[in-house]
C-alpha cells in the first residue's frame, strides 16, 4: 500500500465520529444561505475540538479524549443510492490525478530502478468518500445519529413555537414507522436547541430575551445562542478572511451535492447563483422560495427519483450530474462565509465546543452508564439460565431456523431494541469516544453472543470492530487479532454477500496491516477482494496491492508490475483512462528492455491506445513506434494489426498539424551504408544512346580488380595529356559510389545527367509494406553565374523542377522480412551543390479485404493496382557514417569516423563525355 | 501436463519459453515473469538458513553462484494427478535436456535456446495430457 498522509491512528478515529443531525427552520437556513452554506456546512470546518475532553467511564475512571471530531449533517430520510455512490466515487477518483511536478521516489530493487510516486491521493480520497458515504445499517450503530440540533432564527415570528414544531418534526421522523431512515442511536435522542441570530440584521435585545426564555424551558445545558453574520456580504471585498470551507467543500462532494442538489429548486438556484455571483443582491431569493432544508432526499440520491418534474430540464440535469471537477469549478467562484467575520468563526468554534462539552458528551456518558447498568442486570441472570430460557421461548427473538438457513440469511435477526444489541451499542459508543479498552471488551462479548445465536452479520460486525479497537488500544496489551478481520471479511462477502461492508473491512484491515509492515498479508487481502462487480474498486485495490509488493523488505518488482498492469486494465474498464495510462507506464519501467518482448509489446500497445484516446498523440505514436521497431516476435496478423493502428494514429497526428515538418517513419529499415550512387545515364547499349566510358553500372557487383585497372588507365591518359606528369590534384573519376569507394571528397556530377541513388530497404515485419510516391529528398545551393552564391537555401523543393528534377516511384512493394533496393533518380538542371537528405514516401499496408474507403481523404494516394487501407506521408533520413579513421595516433586511440560525401555531389557544368563503343571491348580483349 | 515451460537466464530474460498453443501466450509470459519474484524470495531465504535440503532443484541451482538459470513450469492446478514426484521428474528431465544444450559447443550461453532436441523434449512434457 502506498504511503498515506494520515497515519492509521488518525485515520480510524476520523472515519468513525459521533454523528449529529441538524434540523433547521426555513428562516435559520436562510441565514446560513447568505454565506452559500447550509447549517451543517457552516459548522464543518470547526467540527474538530481543539482541546482535550474528559469524561467518566462507567467505572468512574477519568477518560481523556483527544482530537475529538463530530459530524453534523442535515437530516435526510433516504438511504444513499448505490448508483449515486458509485458515480460519486468514480468522480472523486478521476478528479484526483497525480500532481504534475510530483517528484517520484526512486526505488532500486536488484537491477531495477523505478520511479514510483509514494503516495496515491486518489486512493485516499476514494477511501474517505467511501467511508463517509456508508449508509447507516441496522447491525451497527457507529453512524447513527446520537443527537439532533434544532435550529431556529431569532428573526422568526414565534421562535419558541418554531422550536417545538422542529422538536415534533424530529420526533415524527424518529418514531414514525414511515421513516426507516435515518437511523437513531437510542430512542430518546438528545435535542439541542440552537437560536441563530443575525447580528447585522436582527434585534439583539429580542434574541437575548428569546434565549432567556429558551433557557427557562430547555435548561442552560440544552440550548445555545449562536450569533453569526456580523457583516453584510457587500463588504466582502474590503477584508480578506480565510475561507476554511473551500477545502472541505471541494474535498467532500457529498456536501457539495447536498448544497446544490438537495431540492427541486436548488438546481435553478445553482444555475442562477453562478450567474449572480458578482451581483450582490438577490442571492438569497432563489434559495428562499425553495425548501432549503429539504430532508426528503438524501444528498446522494439521484435526482430522477427525488423529483420527477425535474426531468424536463435536461441540460441542467446533466450539469448537476456532471463530474466532480465541474462542480468544483462552479464552487470555486463562490465565496463561502462572506458574511462571517473572524469573531463569527470563533463563535462557531465556541458553539461546537459548548455543544460537545455540555450537550453531547454528558449525553454519551449517561447513555453508556445506562447501557452498562442494563448489561450488568442482564449478566445478573444466570447465563446458562438465560440461554436456556431463550431456547425455550426462542420464538420471540431468534427465529427457529436451521443453521444452514441462518447462514444464508444476511437479513435481520434482532429487532432494533433487542437486548443483544445493547452491548454492541455500548461498544460503539465507547469506540466513538475513543475508549478502546472498554470497546474491545464489549465487542468481544458481543461477538460471542452473536456467534452463539448464529447471527453472522452481527458477529462479523463485532469481529471487525473488535480487531480495530484491539489495535487502537493504548499500550497494545494484546497482539492484533488479524484472524478476526479475516473471518469478518469472509462472512461479509460469502455469507452476507455484502460487498460494501467487506470492502470497508478490507480497507481498514489493509491499513492496519500496513502500519505493522505486514505487506504481504495486506496484499493478499486486497487482491482477494477484487471481483467482477466493481472495476473501480478492483483497480484501486490492485494498485494498492502493487504498492504493497514494492514496499516489502525485499521488494517484489515483478509482482508490482504485474498487479499494476491488472490495475491498469481495471481502470480502463472503469473508464478511468488517465489512471489506466499511469498504471501501464509504471509497469512499463519493469518490463522495458528486459527481453520479455511479448509483454512489452502488449504494454506498449495499450499505452498507445490509451494515449490516443486521451489525445496524447505524441506518446501514442512513440509507443506504437516502439512495437514496430523492435525485432518483433509477434505473429504476422498481430503485426498487421499493430501497423494499422500505428498508421491510423500517425494519420491523426499529421492531420492535426498538416503544415508541420514531415514525420520520421520507422519503417522500413534503411541500410544506409549500402546506399550506392551512380552518376550518368544507365548503360543501355541497345538504344544507341551515348554512353560514358566506364566499367561500372548499378547492376553489377563491385569488382576491385577492374576498378583498379580503370584507375590506372585513367592515370595513363591524364599523364599523356599532361606530358607525362600527373597533376597533384588529380583524382580518378568515380561513376559509382558505394561503401568500398573513396567517399571522402565531394563527387562531381554533370548538369543534365541523371544521378541515380540506390537505397536498400529492409522490412523487419512479417506483413507486406507498400511505399507509394517514393522519391528523394534533397537540398540545393544553386551557384549563380554572377559569382556570388545564392544565399537562399532551397530545401525540399519538389515544386521546383527547373532546378532539379526528381523521379517518383509511384508504388514500391516490400514483402514481409524482405530486403529490396529502390533506384531513385535526380536530374540536375542547374549547377550548384546538391545534398541528398533522405527519402520521402507514403507508408501503407495492404489489407486483405482491399477496402477502398478513406482513400479519398488522403491526398497523393494512388488507387492503382492495390487499394490502400491507410497510409501516412513521412520521410527517413539517409545518414551514412564514413569509414573509421585510423591514421594518426589520436585517431587510433579514439573512435572517429571520417566524412562520407556520397550523397553530396557538386553539380558542374557540362563536360565532354568520352564514349567508347565496341572499340572499348576490343581494347579490353586485346 | 505442463501448460507452459520456461528457461530464464540469470539476468531474468527468457532463454526459452513455450506454452500450449491453444492458450493465450501473453498470459503465460506475464505469469512466468511475475513468478520470478517468488523464486528470488526462495533463493534469498535459502541463503539465510539452510532450510529443507530436500528441495533439490532450488538447491542445485544455488551453488553455481554466477549462473543462476531458472526453470519455471506452469501446470494446470485442476490436474490432481500431478504429484510432487512427477513434477520433480519433469524438472529432472528438463535439467538434463538443458545440460545437453549447454554441452553443445556451438551454443553461446545466454542466447535463446533453439535446439530441436530441447524443443521435442518440451513438447513431450506438454503433450502428455490425456
Amino acid at each position: 500500500m502506498a504511503q498515506c498522509v494520515q497515519s492509521v491512528q488518525e485515520l480510524i478515529p476520523d472515519s468513525f465520529v459521533p454523528c449529529v443531525a441538524a434540523l433547521c427552520s426555513d428562516e435559520a437556513e436562510r441565514l446560513t444561505r447568505l454565506n452559500h452554506l447550509s447549517f451543517a456546512e457552516l459548522l464543518k470546518p470547526f467540527s474538530r475540538l481543539t482541546s482535550e475532553v474528559h469524561m467518566r467511564d462507567p467505572n468512574n475512571q477519568l477518560h481523556v479524549i483527544k482530537n475529538l471530531k463530530i459530524a453534523v449533517s442535515n437530516i435526510v430520510t433516504q438511504p444513499p443510492q448505490p448508483g449515486a455512490i458509485r458515480k460519486l466515487l468514480n468522480d472523486v477518483v478521476s478528479g484526483s490525478q497525480p500532481a504534475e511536478g510530483l517528484v517520484a521516489n526512486v526505488i532500486t530493487a536488484g537491477d531495477y530502478d523505478l520511479n514510483i510516486s509514494a503516495t496515491t491521493p486518489w486512493f485516499e480520497s476514494y477511501r474517505e468518500t467511501f467511508l463517509q458515504s456508508m449508509p447507516a445499517l441496522d447491525h451497527e450503530f457507529l453512524n447513527h445519529y446520537l443527537a439532533c440540533m434544532l435550529v431556529a432564527s431569532s428573526s422568526e415570528a414565534e421562535p419558541v413555537e418554531q422550536f417545538s414544531k422542529l422538536s415534533q418534526e424530529q420526533h415524527r421522523i424518529q418514531h414514525n414507522s414511515d421513516y426507516s431512515y435515518p437511523k437513531w442511536f437510542i430512542p430518546n435522542t438528545l435535542k439541542y436547541y440552537v437560536l441563530l441570530h443575525d447580528v447585522s440584521a436582527g434585534d439583539e435585545q429580542r434574541a437575548e430575551s428569546i434565549y432567556e426564555e429558551m433557557k427557562q424551558k430547555y435548561g442552560t445545558q440544552g440550548c445555545y445562542l449562536l450569533k453569526i453574520n456580523s457583516r453584510t456580504s457587500n463588504r466582502a471585498s474590503d477584508e480578506q478572511i480565510p475561507d476554511p470551507w473551500s477545502q472541505y467543500l471541494q474535498k467532500n462532494s457529498i456536501q457539495n451535492q447536498e448544497s446544490y442538489e438537495d431540492g427541486p429548486c436548488t438546481i435553478t438556484s445553482n444555475k442562477n447563483s453562478d450567474n449572480n455571483l458578482l451581483s450582490l443582491d438577490g442571492l438569497d431569493n432563489e434559495v428562499k422560495d425553495g425548501l432549503p432544508n429539504n430532508f426528503r432526499a438524501h444528498p446522494l440520491q439521484l435526482e430522477q427519483s427525488s423529483d420527477p418534474s425535474n426531468s424536463i430540464d435536461g441540460p441542467d440535469h446533466l450539469r448537476s450530474a456532471s463530474s466532480l471537477h465541474e462542480t468544483k469549478k462552479g464552487n470555486t467562484g463562490i465565496i463561502h462565509g462572506a458574511c462571517l467575520t473572524l469573531t463569527d468563526h470563533d463563535r462557531i468554534r465556541q458553539f461546537i465546543q459548548e455543544f460537545t462539552f455540555r450537550g453531547l458528551l454528558p449525553h454519551i456518558e449517561k447513555t453508556i452508564r445506562q447501557l452498562n447498568d442494563q448489561l450488568i442486570s442482564r449478566k445478573g441472570l444466570s447465563r446458562s439460565l438465560f440461554s436456556a430460557t431463550k431456547k425455550w421461548f426462542s420464538g420471540s427473538k431468534v427465529p427457529e431456523k436451521s443453521i444452514n438457513d441462518l447462514k444464508n440469511t444476511s437479513g435481520l435477526l434482532y429487532p432494533p431494541e433487542a437486548p443483544e444489541l445493547q452491548i454492541r451499542k455500548m461498544a460503539d459508543l465507547c469506540f466513538l469516544v475513543q475508549h478502546y479498552d472498554l470497546a474491545y471488551s464489549c465487542y468481544h462479548t458481543a461477538k460471542k453472543d452473536f456467534l452463539n445465536d448464529q447471527a453472522m452479520l452481527y458477529a462479523a460486525g463485532a469481529l471487525e470492530m473488535a480487531a480495530v479497537s484491539a489495535f487502537l488500544q493504548p499500550g497494545a496489551p494484546r497482539p492484533y487479532p488479524a484472524h478476526y478481520m479475516d473471518t469478518a471479511i469472509q462472512t461479509y462477502r460469502d455469507i452476507c454477500k455484502n460487498m460494501v461492508l467487506a470492502e470497508r473491512c478490507v480497507l481498514l484491515s489493509a491499513e492496519l496491516l500496513k502500519s505493522q509492515s505486514k505487506y504481504s498479508e495486506a496484499a493478499a487481502l486486497l487482491i482477494r477482494l477484487t471481483s467482477e462487480d466493481s472495476d473501480l474498486r478492483s483497480a484501486l485495490l490492485l494498485e494498492q496491492a502493487a504498492h504493497c509488493f514494492i514496499n516489502m523488505k525485499s521488494p517484489m518488482v515483478r509482482k508490482y508490475a504485474f498487479h499494476m498492469i491488472l490495475a491498469g486494465h481495471r481502470f480502463s474498464k472503469a473508464g478511468q483512462k488517465k489512471h489506466a495510462l499511469r498504471c501501464y507506464c509504471q509497469a512499463m519501467q519493469v518490463y522495458k528492455g528486459k527481453g520479455w518482448s511479448l509483454a512489452e509489446d502488449h504494454i506498449n500497445f495499450t499505452i498507445g491506445r490509451q494515449s490516443y484516446t486521451l489525445r496524447q498523440l505524441d506518446n501514442a505514436v512513440s509507443a506504437f513506434r516502439h512495437i514496430l521497431i523492435n525485432e518483433s516476435k509477434q505473429s504476422a496478423a498481430q503485426q498487421g494489426a499493430f501497423l494499422r493502428e500505428y498508421l491510423y494514429v500517425y494519420k491523426n497526428v499529421s492531420q492535426l498539424s498538416p503544415d508541420g515538418p514531415l514525420p520520421q517513419l520507422p519503417l522500413p529499415y534503411i541500410n544506409s551504408s549500402a546506399t550506392r550512387v551512380f552518376f550518368g545515364h544507365d548503360r543501355r547499349p541497345a538504344d544507341g544512346e551515348k554512353q560514358a566510358a566506364t566499367h561500372v553500372s548499378l547492376d553489377q557487383e563491385y569488382d576491385s580488380e577492374s576498378s583498379q585497372q580503370w584507375r590506372e588507365l585513367e592515370e595513363q591518359v591524364v599523364s599523356v595529356v599532361n606530358k607525362g606528369v600527373i597533376p597533384s590534384n588529380f583524382h580518378p573519376t568515380q561513376y559509382c559510389l558505394n561503401s568500398y569507394s573513396d567517399n571522402s571528397r565531394f563527387p562531381l556530377a554533370v548538369v543534365e545527367e541523371p544521378i541515380t541513388v540506390e537505397v536498400a530497404f529492409r522490412n523487419p515485419l512479417k506483413v507486406l509494406l507498400l511505399l507509394t510516391d517514393l522519391s528523394l529528398l534533397w537540398k540545393f545551393h544553386p551557384k549563380d553565374f554572377s559569382g556570388k552564391d545564392n544565399e537562399e537555401v532551397k530545401q525540399l523543393v519538389t515544386s521546383e523542377p527547373e532546378m532539379i528534377g526528381a523521379e517518383v516511384i509511384s508504388e514500391f512493394l516490400i514483402n514481409g522480412e524482405e530486403s529490396k533496393v529502390a533506384r531513385l533518380k535526380l536530374f540536375p538542371h542547374h549547377i550548384g551543390e546538391l545534398h541528398i537528405l533522405g527519402v520521402v514516401y507514403n507508408l501503407g499496408t495492404i489489407q486483405g479485404s482491399m477496402t477502398v474507403d478513406g482513400i479519398g481523404a488522403l491526398p497523393g494516394c494512388h488507387t492503382g493496382k492495390y487499394s490502400l487501407s491507410m497510409s501516412v506521408r513521412g520521410k527517413q533520413d539517409l545518414e551514412i557514417q564514413g569509414p573509421r579513421l585510423n591514421n594518426t595516433k589520436e585517431e587510433k586511440t579514439s573512435v572517429k569516423y571520417g566524412p562520407d560525401r556520397r550523397l553530396d555531389p557538386i553539380i558542374t557544368e557540362e563536360m565532354p563525355l568520352l564514349e567508347t563503343l565496341a572499340l572499348a571491348q576490343e581494347v579490353n580483349q586485346r | 501436463m505442463a501448460v507452459c515451460i520456461a528457461v530464464i537466464a540469470k539476468e531474468n530474460y527468457p532463454l526459452y519459453i513455450r506454452s500450449t498453443p491453444t492458450e493465450n501466450e501473453l498470459k503465460f509470459h506475464y505469469m512466468v515473469h511475475t513468478s520470478l519474484d517468488v523464486v528470488d524470495e526462495k533463493i534469498s531465504a535459502m541463503g539465510k538458513a539452510l532450510v529443507d535440503q530436500r528441495e533439490l532443484y532450488l538447491g542445485l541451482l544455488y551453488p553455481t553462484e554466477d549462473y543462476k538459470v531458472k526453470f519455471v513450469m506452469v501446470v494446470d492446478s485442476s490436474n490432481t494427478a500431478l504429484r510432487d514426484n512427477e513434477i520433480r521428474s519433469m524438472f529432472r528431465k528438463l535439467h538434463n535436456s538443458y545440460t545437453d544444450v549447454m554441452c553443445n559447443p556451438f551454443y553461446n550461453p545466454g542466447d535463446r535456446i533453439q535446439s530441436r532436441a530441447f524443443d521435442n523434449m518440451v513438447t513431450s512434457m506438454m503433450i502428455q495430457v490425456c
